[in-house]
């Protein structure tokens, strides 16, 4: 502590350490303490609604990955999350793209418009989708107007209606990290693929997606880990019918009072989700800022 | 049709879909006659008078969590912040990680390990934090302070400290420099974060369906709940207003501190 200062720190030297302390000690009480707590009782058999047993065992854990019940529950929730992951994939890019190489005056509204969506509580987006989804919503109104069928299409309170509100929720994610990373290659690049004979869309496949591919995997990697813990969305789009590890775990901890279980499962979908974001983390700060 | 057209008419069309439910929310809190019909028998301003007053009550609630949260988080996040990037500390970027670390978890997880922390709560002081704006405050600052710490952070990239060296040569004291000086500077990441931290508590329904209930329903849940049991347009009047005025705030406070601040802060 005798060694001078560096010379960015010369106002009040020293002294803002101790500024930390406050921060640690909510944090212990809000996070710690609770997470710690969360992990003990997934160590602990449940004895009825709202018991465990006091000795400790793997028990939990043991009965989890021996159930093809529950490695079901892993396997969908995550072949969910990687649909998912790939149907915002493909629909940022355009979009992304665009916004990263136009010229248009009109761009910060349109970023402003990819945005807005995130600003509005999920709730009231998913409410948002029952007029337009629903059986007698606008998508229906064209469907059965236009005569390509004479039955509405069930597109809510379904698989189909969680992933589209899925991939709604989650592609702004996508899109300012790809547009980030496509704004950072240069376009001269492409203008000399192109002029080298390539068509445009042989250019997009060879010269920019490989060049954007660190931001892909990135943004890919977060969305799926949004994605697979997701608890909202699945509940509301999918009509209390599709069952994901977070409308499990509620179900688990609200109606069943099965602590142990909640407990266990969330340790698991954590340790599932922890391990995506340190790889995401070992992607770097490709598409940090947009 | 030429590759130049394409990519714009996609972007458009994506556009539009990120677009629709909002717009979607907004035309039928309008809408007459059956609930969810498209075309709309009529147009209507009734259901805007019709909000039951239970929403309001939670809207109160959210309201007072997502201040307390906020509030919380700037008390601490920002001092925090601070420290993390001119403390010199030892295992800092340990810490850095740590402060961050709530941020990778899911809400749905925070809320259960909430719950289960605030029955532990009960059976060793008696102090019930169940269906309490306290109890909801609390949870909700497990994410709102690492927002406001990671906003702090990235304000202090940017940072010229050759004004802090400007201020202090020309005979201010460290703490006038530091609150005329470096807190202004700053101002902008603050609020950012805060912003974001406000929203993420407006928001949140794992926690507040997990913690709240009772006198302490939060809006999102009751709107959620409502979804489940018996939907009225009024629901979507009362979503209107709130989502119109939450983007309207945000249009100002990014006019107000820059926007592209606020963007790059607010979603790294």
């Amino acid at each position: 502590m005798n060694e001078p200062p560096p010379a960015d720190a010369k106002l009040i030297p020293g002294r803002w350490g101790y500024l930390l302390l406050p921060a640690l000690g909510v944090l212990l009480l809000v996070f710690v303490l609770p997470m710690i707590n969360l992990g003990t009782k997934s160590l602990h058999l449940s004895t009825g609604p709202g018991r465990e047993a006091a000795d400790y065992t793997l028990q939990n854990y043991l009965a989890f990955f021996s159930d093809s019940l529950y490695w079901e529950l892993l396997g969908w929730t995550s072949a969910l999350g990687a649909l998912v992951t790939v149907c915002t994939l493909v629909s940022a890019l355009p979009l992304s793209y665009f916004l990263a190489r136009t010229q248009s005056r009109l761009r910060p509204i349109l970023l402003l418009l990819v945005i807005a969506p995130m600003l509005v509580s999920v709730v009231i987006r998913n409410l948002g989708w029952l007029p337009i989804l629903g059986d007698h919503g606008f998508v229906n109104w064209l469907v059965l107007r236009s005569g390509a069928a004479t039955e509405p299409f069930r597109l809510i309170n379904n698989l189909l209606g969680v992933i589209i509100g899925l991939v709604h929720a989650l592609l702004p994610f996508m899109v300012l990290t790809l547009t980030a990373v496509i704004q950072r290659i240069a376009p001269e690049l492409e203008e000399a693929s192109v002029s080298l004979g390539a068509r445009p869309l042989a250019t997009f496949f060879r010269v920019v997606l490989p060049l954007a591919l660190p931001g892909i995997v990135a943004g890919s990697l977060l969305v799926f880990s949004l994605s697979i813990s997701a608890y909202t969305t699945p509940a509301l789009m999918g009509g209390g019918r599709i069952v994901v590890m977070a409308t499990y775990i509620q179900q688990q901890v609200s109606t069943l009072l099965d602590y142990a279980k909640g407990a266990t499962v969330s340790m698991i979908l954590l340790v599932w989700v922890s391990a995506l974001s340190i790889i995401a983390l070992r992607f770097g700060k490709v598409g940090r800022e947009a | 049709m030429s590759a130049r057209w394409i990519v714009p008419a996609l972007a458009g069309c994506i556009l539009l879909f990120l677009v629709a439910p909002v717009v979607s929310v907004a035309v039928s809190s309008f809408s007459g006659g059956p609930i969810f019909v498209f075309p709309p028998a009529h147009f209507t301003l009734a259901w805007y008078g019709r909000i039951p007053s239970e929403y309001f009550s939670a809207l109160l609630v959210s309201l007072e969590v997502g201040i307390g949260a906020t509030g919380v988080a700037v008390i601490v996040g920002v001092p925090a912040g601070l420290a993390l990037v001119r403390g010199y500390l030892p295992f800092s970027r340990a810490l850095n990680s740590f402060c961050l670390t709530p941020l990778m978890i899911p809400t749905l997880v925070i809320g259960v390990a909430a719950l289960q922390f605030a029955n532990v709560i009960y059976d060793v002081f008696k102090l019930s934090l169940m269906e309490s704006v306290l109890g909801l405050v609390l949870a909700h600052s497990a994410f709102t302070v690492p927002f406001v710490i990671r906003a702090v952070i990235a304000g202090q990239a940017q940072f010229d400290h050759d004004i802090e060296d400007a201020a202090l040569s020309l005979g201010a004291t460290p703490v006038r420099t530091f609150f005329t000086v470096t807190l202004p500077a700053l101002a902008p990441s603050i609020a950012s974060g805060a912003i974001l931290a406000f929203l993420v508590s407006f928001d949140d329904v794992p926690v507040a369906l997990f913690l709240g209930g009772g006198s302490a329903t939060t809006l999102p849940v009751q709107i959620f709940n409502g979804t489940q049991f018996d939907l009225s347009p009024a629901i979507l009047a009362l979503s209107a207003i709130v989502s119109g005025g939450v983007l309207l705030s945000i249009a100002i406070s990014g006019k107000i501190f820059g926007l592209d601040k606020f963007l790059g802060t607010g979603h790294t």
